[in-house]
């Protein structure tokens, strides 16, 4: 349904995009994710038609977005990020006013906005002036605007910025209903924004796609990342100050990048935390037997799934980035706040 | 043209839901008003609207860039250009539906001046021929005023830039094109002559509705217009 392909846009000689590729066949919801300033709201531009790429082309349903701009803009539903309307106008003007740009009829473009206003839950502001709203409704009514001429596709650009925790779970379940029939891109720089709504995410950092899959395939365990939790005590009692002979055990062991200990438990019993080295394989076999020989009992051995925002921060830190730029310890707090 | 249409309507409403119209609105029809009065509404004159029509066509210098200052400016500045140029409308409808709210706009505030002319219907017996003329040149003479403002909307997301850089374009070829010619004399003057819109509108409130003219002013509109949409298809370039 979308298909972008290798588009990279300059501005000046600023590079905002240097190669971005990727797809959504029809009815999938695909999340745009990346720091602020990585390219999600250009890549949107150029998908949408309103900027055309320094090289590369998108298609849409088949069509170029620049050859048959007219076609594809009436394809897409699009929701600019902080949904721009004027403020004078009332909520049933304002829908009424878009309809008629994308040459709706009198009588169709009437049961548009009623379907609309339902779906959205504007019907209390219906007469009221878009200056008036507050942010969520603003939104709401920049979501109804995209539906309208129902459009087989929909862009949503960072649908639940500035909005509160009610109105963020409301936008999230009427996207998922929406999810449904429509082909849909969505891009945030919120992690469990895309994690619950979306099919399959793309990561985009300084202006190239870093990951791109479904979330279960990104947060697999063999990609790394996670750390290991073991939970051991050794079999003698140990006197206070003494070496800790299990911790030596496991630095020694190959694979393991870092291991942090965690302060001793009650009755003896400690917690590490093993890093593993990038590109390690699994680690538990030689973990436990490790632990073993060093003659220690062990009441845990776990390998921490990695989340989303671990993964996320090292696609974005990954080689080919300039580090300076890199806004991902920002990134992972706003996602915490979000969670 | 449904599209352009719905953008020219959209344009024009704004203008009464926000002060700024009622303000353009009021200020000309009081002036105006007070001319009409001390000039033309006295015993011994002629029932002419010649004075109403020089007033006004200097006034216009400050009217249409008011007008105009705000048609694309203002959707620069709140973004709501963005969803305007991804509808599937080209940049030509909107600088035409943009254009059209604002000549709906110079008629709406023209019109209650036709007042003046059933004063004077009522007490005289007024010459029609110069006031159909007069109203024609004043509103082809907006009309042109109102293209070149559209044109520094189109260029700037500031409404201030765009009214004082239409202002002092106007009044620059303004003064060029008749003092300055007189100043800098032959061969200067001819083509400062003719790119001089008093000389037209003084034909214009004599009565003559010259076709030369009409296609001065029909071209160098379609020229500032065409510039405009120039301007607005380069921003997604830029």
């Amino acid at each position: 349904m979308i298909d972008v392909r290798d588009i990279r846009k300059s501005f000046g000689a600023v590079q905002a995009l240097r190669g971005v590729s990727f797809q959504a066949s029809a009815g999938q919801v695909v999340g745009l994710l990346g720091p602020n300033g990585a390219g999600k709201t250009t890549t949107i531009r150029v998908i949408t038609g309103y900027l055309p790429p320094t090289s590369g082309f998108v298609t849409v349903d088949g069509l170029d977005s620049i050859e048959d701009t007219r076609a594809v803009r009436s394809r897409i539903g699009y929701m600019p990020e902080s949904t721009p309307l004027y403020p004078e106008m009332r909520v049933e003007d304002y829908l009424r006013h878009r309809g008629r740009l994308f040459g709706m009829r009198r009588r169709a473009l009437r049961l548009a906005i009623d379907r609309v206003i339902e779906r959205c839950w504007l019907a209390e502001v219906r007469r009221r002036r878009t200056g008036e709203l507050s942010k969520g409704f603003k939104q709401r009514v920049g979501l109804a605007s995209a539906l309208l001429h129902d459009p087989p596709v929909l862009i949503l650009d960072e649908p639940t910025s500035g909005l509160d925790p009610t109105q963020i779970v409301e936008t999230r379940r009427l996207v998922r209903d929406l999810g449904t029939d429509k082909t849909m891109l969505i891009s945030s720089h919120i992690l469990p924004e895309v994690e619950l709504t979306c099919d399959r995410i793309v990561v985009i950092a300084h202006g190239q796609v870093r990951a791109d899959g479904a979330i279960t395939d990104l947060v697999r365990p063999d990609r790394g990342a996670g750390l290991y939790i073991i939970e051991a005590r050794s079999r003698a009692a140990v006197a206070t100050g003494a070496e800790d002979v299990i911790g030596v055990a496991l630095r020694r062991l190959a694979g393991v990048a870092k291991v942090s200990e965690n302060g001793a438990l009650e009755n003896g019993w400690r917690r590490y935390e093993i890093m593993p080295e990038t590109d390690a394989p699994d680690l538990r076999e030689r973990l436990a037997s490790a632990t073993q020989e060093s003659g220690a009992i062990v009441r845990e051995l776990r390998r921490d799934t990695p989340t989303l925002e671990q993964i996320f921060i090292r696609l974005i830190d990954a080689p080919g980035a300039e580090a300076s730029e890199s806004k991902s310890p920002e990134l992972a707090a706003q996602g915490e706040e979000h969670a | 043209m449904s599209a352009a249409l719905a953008i020219a309507q959209r344009e024009l409403a704004s203008f009464f839901r926000l002060p700024i119209g009622w303000v353009v609105i009021a200020l000309y029809l009081v002036l105006t008003g007070l001319v009409f009065g001390m000039w033309t509404l006295r015993p011994g004159e002629p029932a002419s609207m010649q004075s109403l029509f020089h007033l006004s066509g200097w006034l216009m210098i400050f009217v249409a860039p008011a007008i105009s200052m705000r048609l694309i400016s203002e959707e620069l500045r709140a973004g709501t250009i963005e969803p305007l140029m991804t509808a599937p409308v080209s940049d030509w409808q909107i600088i035409i539906g943009k254009y059209l709210g604002g000549v709906g706009f110079l008629v709406a505030m023209l019109a209650p001046t036709l007042l003046f002319v059933v004063t004077l219907e009522i007490f005289s017996n007024p010459d029609y021929g110069p006031i159909v003329a007069g109203y024609v040149g004043l509103l082809a003479l907006g009309m042109l005023y109102l293209a070149v403002g559209l044109l520094a909307s189109a260029l700037t997301s500031n409404q201030v830039v765009a009214f004082l850089g239409t202002l002092f374009f106007l009044l620059f070829m303004r003064i060029a094109t008749t003092q300055g010619a007189a100043f800098l004399g032959p061969p200067l003057d001819r083509p400062l002559y003719a790119l001089s819109v008093d000389l037209r509108m003084l034909d214009f409130a004599r009565g003559v509705i010259d076709t030369g003219h009409l296609v001065f002013f029909i071209a160098a509109s379609v020229w500032f217009t065409a510039l405009a949409v120039v301007a607005l298809e380069s921003r997604r370039w830029r």
